[in-house]
């Protein structure tokens, strides 16, 4: 009996070391502004950390989907042009980020493209090729010096549109969500954790095992494969590429990223571009940060072509990586991001490092 | 001074068989909760929740999942070294374009039908997430 009993404990306290694996992991997958949302998080406050990421990104999409007919940016695109709009601080915020993104790459990113892209259908899903002199028309208003914001008080600004222009924040709408998650994680006292809005990426400390997060950068002409991997902890990556949305007409193919200058789907000679930077340090909940800048900045370098973003990733200006995709077949990594950067062996792609001074 | 051992307490061949029971039952929990190595793995979700996870690597002839969810019907095709949508009611077509997905953190999505087909497990090689 004495040995049975003590057999049944020793058994009792060897259960007891299942326990140590435990790693708090909470996770989930919802749909928001138009495409799926994956997060997960470790640690106690995991859970509410998660919760609390659905209902902040679905609130973001109510208050700035140019889709939804009370969202902020709705009454700006409706009255704006007419007379001031009010709108919130938050909304005036990123407005702001959005004038101060388009200044610096002198227009290559500009929300007032928002007409361009409805004539070809990407707003509706109804492609088609606009005309030109319905382009010429169009790109008269394209112009984001003509977005003002005044008025700021503690509470909310005023936004004025000059006549016939209209804004769209779907290219910054993503990155700034992900740094309103980051705000969230932080709050929660989340020290790692993963999230994937559309693709922007934002990644927390590390994995629980202590390895960084690995995070693939997809081949543009290859689906399912990848030009390489990125290895990432505390920092937002984003990618904008023409072959994530496009349709074909007549033998053409035509993408979603316009070109503000003439209307068209940008033809740069990139294939993609993936911007990478830090998590923010002063993680001030419902401002724009890098996570913004990301997003922003990827369309942006797309727009803008190799040269001139090496250009303007030299000038330091402000502080991201990159890695660029062209159409002759390279893939270029600044070099703060090479040694985060794994090759894809039997990519078929030449790999090159973009240097601060340039060959 | 030898320390002497009293009848009643000196080892028995039935105490052995204890130790080894509670040391195997203890290898055989260990390796239940912390053995590594599943196998590629495909979970499908649906609206976000997860309805389905198959073991990839334990299939010898690939299967056709058919899934419907808000008004369309699609049908997957899971096999040892991954899945890929064949067919799809939605209009644009972008999950059955995605082609095969083979590595884990790979998915693939259906927006209108909100199913998604996410890979995980499988080799060291695999990504924690794509970027879009």
């Amino acid at each position: 009996m004495k040995r049975f009993l003590a057999a049944v404990f020793c058994m009792a306290l060897f259960c007891s070391l299942t326990g140590c694996k435990s790693t708090g992991e909470s996770s989930a997958e919802f749909y928001a502004m138009d495409t799926t949302m994956n997060v997960t998080a470790y640690g106690t406050g995991a859970k509410s950390a998660v919760s609390e990421t659905q209902a902040e990104v679905d609130r973001l999409e109510a208050l700035l989907s140019r889709t939804r007919s009370d969202s902020e940016v709705s009454a700006i695109n409706s009255g704006a042009a007419d007379a001031p709009v009010a709108v919130s601080i938050e909304t005036a915020g990123l407005l702001n980020a959005a004038w101060s993104y388009s200044h610096t790459t002198n227009g290559a990113f500009d929300i007032t493209i928002a007409p361009v892209v409805s004539a070809w259908g990407f707003t509706t899903d109804h492609y088609q090729v606009p005309t030109q002199p319905a382009l010429d028309a169009l790109l008269n208003a394209v112009d984001y010096t003509g977005v003002l914001v005044e008025g700021i008080s503690s509470s909310s600004a005023r936004v004025t549109l000059r006549k016939g222009q209209a804004v769209d924040l779907g290219g910054i709408a993503k990155g700034y969500a992900s740094d309103c998650v980051e705000a969230i994680l932080s709050e929660n006292g989340v020290e790692r954790a993963m999230a994937s809005l559309g693709g922007n990426i934002y990644v927390r400390g590390t994995k629980p095992d202590g390895s960084a997060w690995r995070v693939g950068v997809q081949d543009p002409d290859r689906s399912g494969g990848f030009v390489g991997v990125l290895s990432l902890s505390d920092a937002f990556a984003v990618t904008s590429g023409g072959y994530q949305r496009y349709f074909e007409q007549d033998g053409k193919r035509y993408h979603h990223i316009i070109d503000p200058a003439t209307g068209y789907p940008a033809e740069s000679g990139l294939t993609s571009v993936t911007i990478v930077a830090d998590g923010n340090k002063t993680e001030t909940p419902n401002t724009p940060g890098n996570g913004t800048m990301c997003d922003a900045f990827s369309t942006a370098m797309f727009v803008m072509g190799e040269e001139k973003a090496a250009e303007f990733w030299r000038s330091g200006a402000y502080n991201f990586q990159m890695v660029l995709v062209t159409e002759d077949g390279r893939v270029l990594v600044t070099d703060g991001l090479a040694d985060k950067f794994e090759q894809e062996d039997g990519s078929g792609y030449a790999y090159e490092t973009i240097s601060r001074t340039p060959s | 001074m030898p320390m002497k051992q009293s009848p009643a307490l000196r080892p028995k061949p039935a105490d052995a068989l204890v130790v080894l029971a509670v040391i195997l039952l203890a290898c055989a929990m260990v390796a239940a909760v912390w053995g590594g190595g599943r196998g590629l793995t495909a979970t499908v979700s649906v609206n976000g929740q997860v309805t389905e996870t198959v073991d990839l690597s334990r299939l010898s002839d690939p299967v056709v999942r058919e899934l419907s969810a808000n008004g369309y019907t699609l049908h997957v095709r899971l096999f040892s070294g991954g899945a890929e949508v064949v067919d799809s009611t939605c209009p644009n077509q972008d999950c059955v374009h995605t082609g095969h997905i083979t590595q884990a953190g790979q998915s693939i999505v259906c927006l209108p039908a909100r199913i998604s087909v996410t890979l995980s497990g499988g080799a060291e090689n695999g990504v924690d997430a794509v970027l879009g």
